[in-house]
């Protein structure tokens, strides 16, 4: 059947008419490639790089509004999830929106993206969350990115657990245990833990546990200033630094749920929703996760305190979103308008307040969901870090380290490997 | 596989062409020149997505290249780097020895199936679509189904059955997991080998037996005498492509385990893979040039075994 079908053209047509036509086709697609652009008229077109799923929808909308005022710009969207292909082609685009992270910081180090200190809107960022950015990487003299929104994330809490067993909200790591202590004692699994997905382990245990005992960032910055001399007689290691951090993870693993070692990130979700655990260490992304599975459950979120002193206590931050403009841009004027329409403050509050997460301006509002008020005060007084784990290279597995740590209950022997890795990494210089 | 027997297609097409004169003589055993016409898109497309990026990302191996901007040559400092990194050589040795025990557990069950399907029972053409079902299901799709099966389902039977050492997930133990790794991945596999295995069987000719039970040949010494050493090309294909589809797992191992628990199972494909995003691209560019020659070196082996053995493709 097939091979007969496949023979049809030949004797239909005449083989010099087929190769004709298949040329003309051929010769046709780069024609309309190019013929793409300019379709919009005399208008300019930029390319607008922005991968978050979530707001995909959210940032069309922006997008159009922005060409409705600016009739000469056309703006295209693009989502591509990975943006490493762009600048491998040369072809990086004119403004980017990306989560702030070692990725990103690639391409900043090594002055792929443009200054944008002259711009208005640059002196409009809180500068505390400015120099978030700095610590994963800097071009000498450039601002290469603008933090456009900043999640806080702590320990989400069943409210209703929690007074049904008559439980304070921790403050200390003594009332912590307690709390922790109480729940096993009642029968109620503490806290939720999704060890099948590395990534949970490391954005929740490992960076809540270091983040208020050790500042990640003056910490890696040190790393890697020491590089291939870190050891046990240089002045910060992981097995040195994050001992007692460590310490903390080990005893937080064993209030965790006893199949922790087999659930995902998606069981996680569901089990809190449904009320099977009191604690749960995720950032306000998994906040919306759970209200599908709950929509009335009655959540709050914290600190997780890792010392006796109160005021130790601070919050994990990511700047989720940043903007920044590729050195390699046709259009740095549009993509100039573009950013600085982005950054109005109405503009980036109303994102902000609309996705869960913070203003990163100067006189930025705070977030007005009851879920997240429990981190307000820190992202107002600058209480805050960047996860320990942000700045581990994915070179290193830290999550998979972690899974074999919480099992064995041997941090220390995790922390000798990190060291191990991290001189391995800094001998071929690959820590960023 | 198309690719090899084209060639050899090819070859054999003037011999039983009758022919009397001498020009077409000497050319005989030799390909016609419109063979090579036929080769050249295939050729093409292969050099153009298979061979030049191979070649690129060797060249890019000897650098500190992260995939833009500059680079500078480092020499074998890459390779060198290699050699003392334990995450590597885990990650060979677990997958090295996966390839193997996978390759064989696969053959074998394999071939007891295709033998089982070639006598005359009931519902043989049923049977044989059922079995061919995992062939078509995507590899990430068996592995999350199994990946629900062994942390849910199996270790809730087991606890009701009272088989306590299976009551806790044996992905979660580094030392078991891999057990479910190879289950799946031969389950999935299975069904190719056993339609090789059914072609080879077909091609045996039933006077054979026949002819060995007169001689009083009971099924076993059928089985060695006749059916193994006629078949034993397509053994050989099946554990040459065997050992070169596990060598390169990754999708089953991303649906179960992610490589865990700790690096328990964590393959050289993956840990190459984690090289794009993890900016360490020239780095494990060295890693998979060196898989690459291991590959081939494997492949080479089997054949050069097999060719002292008489055995040909």
């Amino acid at each position: 059947m097939r091979s007969k079908s496949m023979a049809g053209p030949p004797s239909a047509v005449s083989r010099r008419s087929f190769l004709a036509g298949a040329a003309g086709v051929l010769a046709a697609v780069p024609l309309a490639a190019c013929a793409a652009p300019g379709g919009g008229g005399r208008r300019t077109q930029i390319t607008f790089y922005e991968q978050k799923q979530e707001v995909i929808a959210y940032f069309d909308e922006l997008l159009r509004q922005f060409e409705g005022e600016h009739p000469g710009i056309r703006v295209v969207h693009d989502s591509t999830t990975a943006i490493a292909p762009q600048f491998v082609r040369g072809e990086p685009g004119d403004v980017g929106c990306f989560n702030d992270n070692l990725e990103l910081a690639r391409y900043v180090s090594r002055g792929q993206m443009s200054d944008l200190s002259g711009l208005p809107s640059a002196s409009t960022v809180r500068t505390d969350i400015s120099e978030l950015t700095d610590q994963y990487a800097t071009f000498a003299g450039r601002t290469s990115v603008l933090p456009y929104s900043l999640a806080a994330a702590g320990v989400i809490y069943n409210k209703g657990i929690f007074a049904e067993h008559d439980l304070p909200v921790p403050t200390t790591w003594t009332e912590f245990v307690d709390v922790c202590t109480e729940l096993q004692k009642a029968g109620v699994t503490p806290i939720y833990a999704t060890d099948r997905d590395t990534w949970t382990l490391w954005q929740g245990l490992f960076d809540y546990s270091v983040g208020s005992l050790v500042d990640p960032g003056e910490f890696f910055g040190r790393m890697k200033e020491l590089g291939t001399e870190v050891g046990p007689d240089s002045d910060v290691s992981f097995a040195k630094t994050l001992a007692v951090p460590m310490e903390r993870a080990k005893t937080i693993s064993s209030f965790f749920n006893p199949d922790h070692a087999v659930r995902g990130y998606a069981d996680g979700n569901l089990a809190f929703g449904q009320g099977r655990a009191a604690m749960y260490l995720q950032g306000p992304w998994a906040l919306s996760q759970i209200a599908l599975v709950d929509p009335d459950l009655e959540v709050g979120t914290f600190a997780l305190p890792v010392s006796d002193d109160p005021d130790e206590r601070q919050a994990r931050v990511n700047i989720d979103l940043c903007l920044y403009i590729p050195a390699a841009t046709a259009h740095r004027e549009e993509a100039v308008e573009l950013v600085e329409f982005l950054m109005r403050p109405e503009i980036l509050n109303a994102y902000n307040a609309d996705n869960l997460a913070y203003s990163t301006l100067k006189d930025g509002p705070p977030q007005q969901d009851e879920r997240l008020a429990g981190l307000q005060q820190y992202v107002d007084s600058a209480a805050f870090y960047q996860g320990a784990g942000t700045f581990v290279p994915t070179s290193i597995p830290l999550g998979n380290y972690l899974q074999e740590a919480i099992r064995s209950g041997n941090f220390d022997a995790m922390l000798d490997q990190l060291d191990a890795d991290w001189r391995r990494l800094a001998g071929r210089e690959a820590t960023v | 596989m198309t690719a090899t027997t084209t060639p050899s297609t090819a070859t054999r097409v003037p011999a039983p062409a009758p022919d009397g004169t001498t020009a077409r003589r000497r050319r005989r055993g030799r390909p016609e020149p419109i063979a090579y016409v036929f080769l050249v898109p295939a050729l093409l497309v292969f050099t153009v997505f298979v061979v030049i990026p191979a070649l690129v990302g060797i060249f890019y191996s000897f650098t500190d290249y992260v995939g833009f901007g500059g680079w500078s040559f480092l020499g074998l400092r890459n390779y060198v780097a290699l050699l003392g990194d334990p995450g590597i050589r885990e990650a060979y040795g677990f997958t090295l020895g996966f390839a193997v025990v996978t390759v064989v557990v696969a053959q074998v069950i394999a071939l007891t199936l295709a033998i089982g399907l070639s006598k005359r029972i009931r519902f043989a053409a049923g049977l044989r679509a059922i079995f061919v079902i995992p062939m078509v299901v995507s590899g990430i799709v068996v592995a999350y189904v199994f990946s629900f099966l062994f942390s849910n389902t199996l270790p809730a039977f087991a606890s009701a059955v009272g088989l306590d050492p299976l009551s806790q997930s044996i992905l979660g133990n580094p030392d078991l997991a891999w057990l479910a790794i190879v289950v799946v991945s031969a389950w999935q596999t299975i069904p190719g080998a056993l339609l090789v295995y059914t072609a080879g069987l077909t091609s045996i000719p039933g006077d054979l037996y026949e002819a060995s039970s007169l001689d009083g040949a009971g099924p076993w010494r059928q089985f060695r005498s006749i059916t193994l050493p006629l078949i034993a090309g397509f053994v050989l294909i099946n554990t040459i492509l065997g050992i070169k589809g596990y060598l390169g797992v990754y999708d089953v191992i991303v649906g179960l385990t992610g490589g865990g628990p700790g690096n328990a199972t964590s393959s050289v494909a993956m840990t190459i893979f984690g090289g794009f995003t993890g900016g360490d691209y020239a780095y494990q560019m060295a890693n998979a040039t060196v898989f690459f020659v291991i590959t081939v070196l494997i492949s080479v082996l089997q054949l050069v075994v097999s060719r002292g053995r008489n055995i040909r493709l």
